[in-house]
């Protein structure tokens, strides 16, 4: 089966479509035969990093019954091993994905014939990110060293964990989950979900030991993005430690990589970074990203959709 | 989350072992602040203002309570953390990081070693065996111990006062002459060591306790 690596982040801008093409730039080269797919609905440029400035198929296709298998949608880059479901020419409402497609393409994504298969997610906090970001164990999330962008993952974080707690519950059970939350913590506690995981711990004591084991399984990683000199380098680090301490949540912090002019120009240019730059920090550093996350995933990857 | 932060012991707010050393306190405490303090990148938006100023108010009490020993120990008493083993402290203690900065700095520590200082001396001048050790013509490591056990001083305090590791001190009063350091070294250990303990003449001792020393050549 295949390894998924959901790559969300949050803030826009944050770099989550260019690590996702230098990550399955990398994993190719290393002979994985690998699948990027633009989940960034309606805002959707993975096409454009990877150098297929013309995609003739895109996920929209899938969608609309146009192309019946999502295999069918998967392009072919310049780079060997490395292909593309495109989101180019998505139709302009696929940003409001109804909840049996989004099922659906979960399921056609679970079952793709590629060893790794990186999903590079949109901006914000929309049910259909939160959703794709859940489809593994493996997520990775992305950020700059800047209030605004840790504001966003902050709130990327805290959104995903509520929406897998909402997972263990019925809509009736809860409404009065919720309730015993206002009147314990009041109204604005809901806002948190370690909040509601304490009001779980007391009241629904069998259901708060599944939450922690789910939550155990989970395997997500930290990348601190576009790191100038000056910036503090154990930031990452204490941003894992405050959310182990106060949410619960293990993340793992995968590595820094550095801020660097080149990747701007590799943009522009419309070629890949890592071959244009390959002896920059930047890329120095998203080959070590790369390698420890290769290791560390390891094994085997556990889907809840399949 | 396992446990509220309220819930945590301090050394679990500070995440410290509960056998920190008080640089290491100090350095956790630095830590805790980058991390909590409202200008911190690294909370920002993570708290409100009510939780990070409870969590802040949290930290300080922790770090004032462990860092003072007295305040420390009554704590650990408090939360049944003490450690059980002396003996297990003793054998680590060699490797053990030193402690370098005297934190308790309003603390009555100061004084009191001063009237210890003044208590050793007259017991030094009252004691005959004391007087009779000194009056040698030669001192060994033997003597050094027999005059520190007579004074009733713990060999920890005198490692903790001079800064010289522990099992120089252990070797020089087991007088284990192949593991001792090099005399240059040695000289001034055995004086830091004499004026530790109050002896007077540290310069005349030491000087005796190296012309007693085997020729390593």
């Amino acid at each position: 089966m295949a390894h998924i690596w959901p790559i969300g982040g949050g803030k826009g801008g944050s770099g989550k479509s260019f690590l996702a093409s230098s990550m399955g730039r990398l994993l190719a080269k290393s002979g994985k035969k690998t699948l990027l797919i633009d989940l960034d609905l309606g805002a959707a440029n993975l096409h454009t990093m990877v150098d297929v400035p013309y995609p003739e198929k895109c996920f929209s296709d899938f969608i609309s019954k146009k192309i019946s298998a999502l295999e069918d949608t998967v392009l072919p880059t310049p780079f060997p091993n490395l292909f593309l479901i495109s989101g180019a020419h998505d139709s302009l409402d696929i940003a409001n994905l109804p909840y049996e497609k989004k099922i659906k393409t979960l399921k056609a994504i679970a079952r793709l014939p590629y060893e790794y298969i990186i999903l590079d997610l949109g901006a914000g906090t929309a049910f259909n990110t939160l959703d794709f970001f859940l489809a593994s164990r493996h997520g990775i999330f992305i950020t700059t060293p800047e209030p605004t962008s840790i504001e966003n993952v902050y709130r990327l974080m805290r959104a995903i964990y509520l929406r897998r707690i909402r997972h263990y519950f019925s809509a009736a059970d809860f409404k009065t989950l919720e309730k015993k939350v206002r009147e314990h913590l009041g109204d604005d506690s809901l806002n948190k979900p370690e909040n509601i995981v304490s009001i779980i711990k007391k009241e629904f004591p069998e259901k708060y030991a599944l939450i922690r084991k789910d939550f155990n399984s989970f395997r997500f990683k930290l990348i601190l993005n576009q790191l100038r000199k000056q910036d503090n380098t154990v930031l990452g680090e204490q941003i894992c430690k405050i959310i182990k301490k106060h949410l619960g949540i293990h993340v793992e912090f995968a590595g820094n990589i550095a801020y660097d002019e080149h990747v701007h120009d590799a943009i522009c240019q419309r070629v890949c970074f890592l071959d244009r730059y390959p002896h920059t920090r930047a890329a120095n550093d998203l080959r070590v990203v790369n390698k420890k996350m290769g290791s560390a995933f390891g094994e085997q990857l556990m889907l809840n959709y399949l | 989350m396992e446990k509220d932060f309220d819930q945590m012991n301090y050394y679990e707010m500070l995440d410290i072992g509960t056998k920190a050393t008080a640089a290491e306190i100090r350095s956790a405490y630095n830590v805790a602040l980058q991390m909590y303090q409202s200008d911190s990148l690294v909370s920002y938006s993570f708290f409100s203002k009510e939780e990070r100023d409870r969590i802040l108010s949290l930290i300080d009490k922790a770090y004032f309570t462990l860092i003072n020993e007295a305040q420390r120990a009554r704590y650990d008493e408090e939360m049944n953390l003490c450690e059980t083993s002396g003996s297990a402290d003793q054998s680590k203690a060699g490797s053990q990081p030193v402690n370098i900065f005297e934190f308790n700095r309003q603390d009555m520590a100061f004084l009191a070693r001063k009237n210890n200082k003044s208590e050793l001396k007259t017991k030094i001048s009252q004691s005959q065996s004391i007087r009779e050790i000194l009056s040698r013509q030669k001192i060994t490591g033997a003597d050094l111990k027999a005059i520190r056990e007579e004074l009733g001083v713990a060999v920890e305090t005198i490692h903790q006062e001079t800064k010289i590791r522990l099992d120089y001190l252990n070797d020089i009063e087991e007088d284990k002459t192949g593991k001792l350091p090099a005399p240059v070294f040695l000289k001034g250990f055995i004086k830091a060591y004499l004026k530790s303990i109050c002896i007077e003449r540290a310069d005349e001792i030491s000087a005796l306790y190296m012309s007693g020393l085997p020729d390593k050549n």
